[in-house]
């Protein structure tokens, strides 16, 4: 309960007589009122008079010596550590891991600026690694969300950077992620890290795939293997977070290939050796199979149709029969479940996807042989009776 | 560090650790700054010619991609037995002074010992083909002060440019300046 409803509710409750004038004083004392914000007009004030500052520096930044740009770099990220401590010592928090999560970039910028000063940076990775590296040190030290945000990103960017004008791929970068920032989630569960923490891993994923010129249909291997880990965590939410962003890709993969695996050329860099390919994801399956099992959420096993490698049939009709067959099983078993579980937001995420399928196959199906008002129409209909039947189950189980 | 996620580590600890860090990250910047002014101060500076490139694929924002007469060399500079280098293997290139600028002359796998008037430079096989050899130095991009990069753009697509290198003892190399060679600065003004 937040302090702000208490307040503005509370007279009220009091005037029904569901608790007493006392009562209220008391259940507004458990909730203080958070520090002393401070007055917006000095932060704006300081923010401009440090706009000003940094537009004088940077104007004339080419005449300044070296000793004086080296040492205005690290008195702007030691200048804001030092401000955020001093704010996290008043206990004004969010102001605090601002100004921390500032020095931050700061020092990545200090990085970056040094070396262009020596002719240094462009291809030498260690600078950029040490970047994450400080990142993933501050994460642990304030365990800070924010700043866990931030590392996720600064470990995508380098990493980005890293195979995009290097042509290379920091493998340090990428350890550190799933290690370093992984093994904090792993203790610190969280719904909203494990999102932003998989999206990131798998950004990786993708950049490395790429850079090895690997078939596509690799990056599952490492994508589900990250969904293994949120099989193995014992806080369900957080763990969950974790397995959403590679479903989701795994769906819209699936979906991709339903509306254009039938292009040869594209179907070609599908394929990897399959006895390689198949062992893989079932060691990885076989991971996540016993996660489940030890953490007695086997229901979810269903998620793994996703994973049918449809894509080993030949191009063309049959394998986007495949990849909507894969589909339709996946909504399918996401629908049957939310009614076993009776769960309102599985429905509704289940309905789109079932509704996402069918318009993909009747797209796909039908395109062809019809003619094309006929077509919308059909479609038109179709969507609505879908919708209409699948609403009318919702309120059944929603009501029982 | 893995103990730090528990609740029980006392703030002391913590402070501590918290100064560490940032000591290391002040460090970090000044050791990156002490090896690009020790390349310069205990280095050999030599000059290196690029060849005129297309002006468009030149200027990638604040810096300019350079191209070397030594990026590219004859096959036939390979000095050492058994197979060709492959991509991606570092190699050793002795350069001569030529004219204005160095030239390569050979090319080996390890690093070999020079006369006083020649110097040795690394490099990684970029590609290998049969009668060329692409090499990599890392000295393929000049970032430049601001503004002034269309400038050198402009010059750098009628005339090849003359880079000044530093190498330092330990094998290190550095941009220090890039000029158009002295000739061209006589020439009639331009459009």
């Amino acid at each position: 309960m937040s302090r702000k409803l208490l307040e503005t509710d509370g007279p009220d409750w009091v005037k029904r007589g569901i608790i007493s004038s006392e009562q209220h004083r008391q259940l507004l004392e458990l909730y203080p009122d958070d520090a002393q914000a401070i007055g917006l007009l000095p932060l704006l004030g300081s923010l401009l008079v440090g706009l000003s500052a940094l537009s004088l520096v940077a104007a004339n930044w080419q005449g300044l010596p070296e000793w004086l740009r080296i040492g205005l770099l690290l008195g702007g990220f030691l200048g804001a550590y030092a401000s955020g401590e001093f704010f996290l010592r008043r206990g004004n928090s969010s102001v605090g891991m601002g100004l921390v999560g500032l020095g931050l970039i700061l020092f990545g910028a200090a990085i970056i600026l040094t070396g262009q000063m020596y002719q240094l940076i462009g291809y030498d990775v260690t600078g950029l690694v040490a970047w994450a590296v400080a990142g993933t040190l501050l994460t642990y030290l304030y365990r800070s969300r924010f700043l866990f945000v931030l590392t996720v990103v600064i470990g995508g960017v380098v990493q980005g950077y890293t195979t995009g004008q290097l042509g290379a791929f920091s493998y340090a970068a990428a350890v550190l992620t799933a290690g370093g920032l992984g093994y904090y989630w792993w203790r610190r569960p969280d719904v909203v890290l494990g999102g932003v923490l998989a999206s990131g891993l798998l950004w990786q994923t993708g950049l490395l795939i790429g850079h090895l010129h690997a078939k596509i249909t690799w990056f599952f291997v490492p994508a589900m293997l990250i969904y293994a880990a949120g099989d193995w965590q014992t806080d369900r939410p957080a763990g969950r977070a974790l397995q959403g962003p590679p479903l989701i890709t795994a769906f819209l993969f699936m979906l991709g290939l339903a509306l254009y695996g039938e292009v040869g050329s594209y179907a070609g860099m599908l394929r990897p050796p399959l006895l390689a390919y198949l062992v893989a994801l079932l060691l990885v399956l076989a991971l996540s199979l016993t996660g489940k099992r030890t953490r007695d959420r086997m229901g979810s096993a269903t998620d793994w149709l996703l994973l049918l490698p449809g894509f080993y049939l030949p191009g063309g009709l049959p394998l986007a029969v495949a990849s909507l067959v894969v589909l339709y099983a996946y909504s399918g078993a996401v629908l049957w479940r939310a009614q076993a579980e009776q769960n309102p937001d599985r429905v509704t995420l289940g309905t789109i996807l079932f509704i996402l399928t069918t318009m993909v196959a009747y797209f796909k199906l039908t395109w062809e042989f019809m003619d094309k008002s006929l077509f919308f129409l059909c479609g038109g209909v179709l969507l609505l009776g879908l919708s209409w039947y699948l609403r009318r189950r919702n309120a059944r189980a929603s009501s029982r | 560090m893995f103990s730090l996620l528990s609740d029980q580590v006392p703030l002391a600890r913590r402070r501590r650790l918290l100064m560490l860090t940032i000591l290391a990250q002040v460090l970090f910047i000044v050791a990156v700054a002490a090896a690009g002014y020790a390349t310069t101060a205990y280095g050999r500076t030599i000059r290196l010619r690029t060849t005129p490139i297309d002006p468009r694929d030149l200027l990638y924002g604040d810096y300019v991609i350079l191209n070397y007469t030594i990026s590219q060399l004859p096959a036939s500079l390979w000095r050492e037995p058994g197979p060709r280098p492959r991509r991606g293997d570092p190699v050793y290139v002795v350069l001569r002074p030529a004219g204005e600028a160095y030239e390569a002359v050979r090319v080996y796998a390890k690093k070999p010992d020079v006369p006083a008037d020649q110097v040795v430079l690394r490099g990684w096989v970029a590609d290998g083909w049969r009668r060329t050899l692409r090499i990599r130095y890392n000295l393929e991009r000049y970032y430049v002060p601001e503004g002034t990069g269309r400038e050198l753009e402009r010059r750098g697509a009628r005339k090849p440019l003359l880079v000044n290198i530093s190498i330092a003892p330990w094998g290190q190399a550095r941009i220090t300046g890039v000029k158009t060679i002295v000739s061209d600065s006589l020439a009639t003004p331009r459009r």
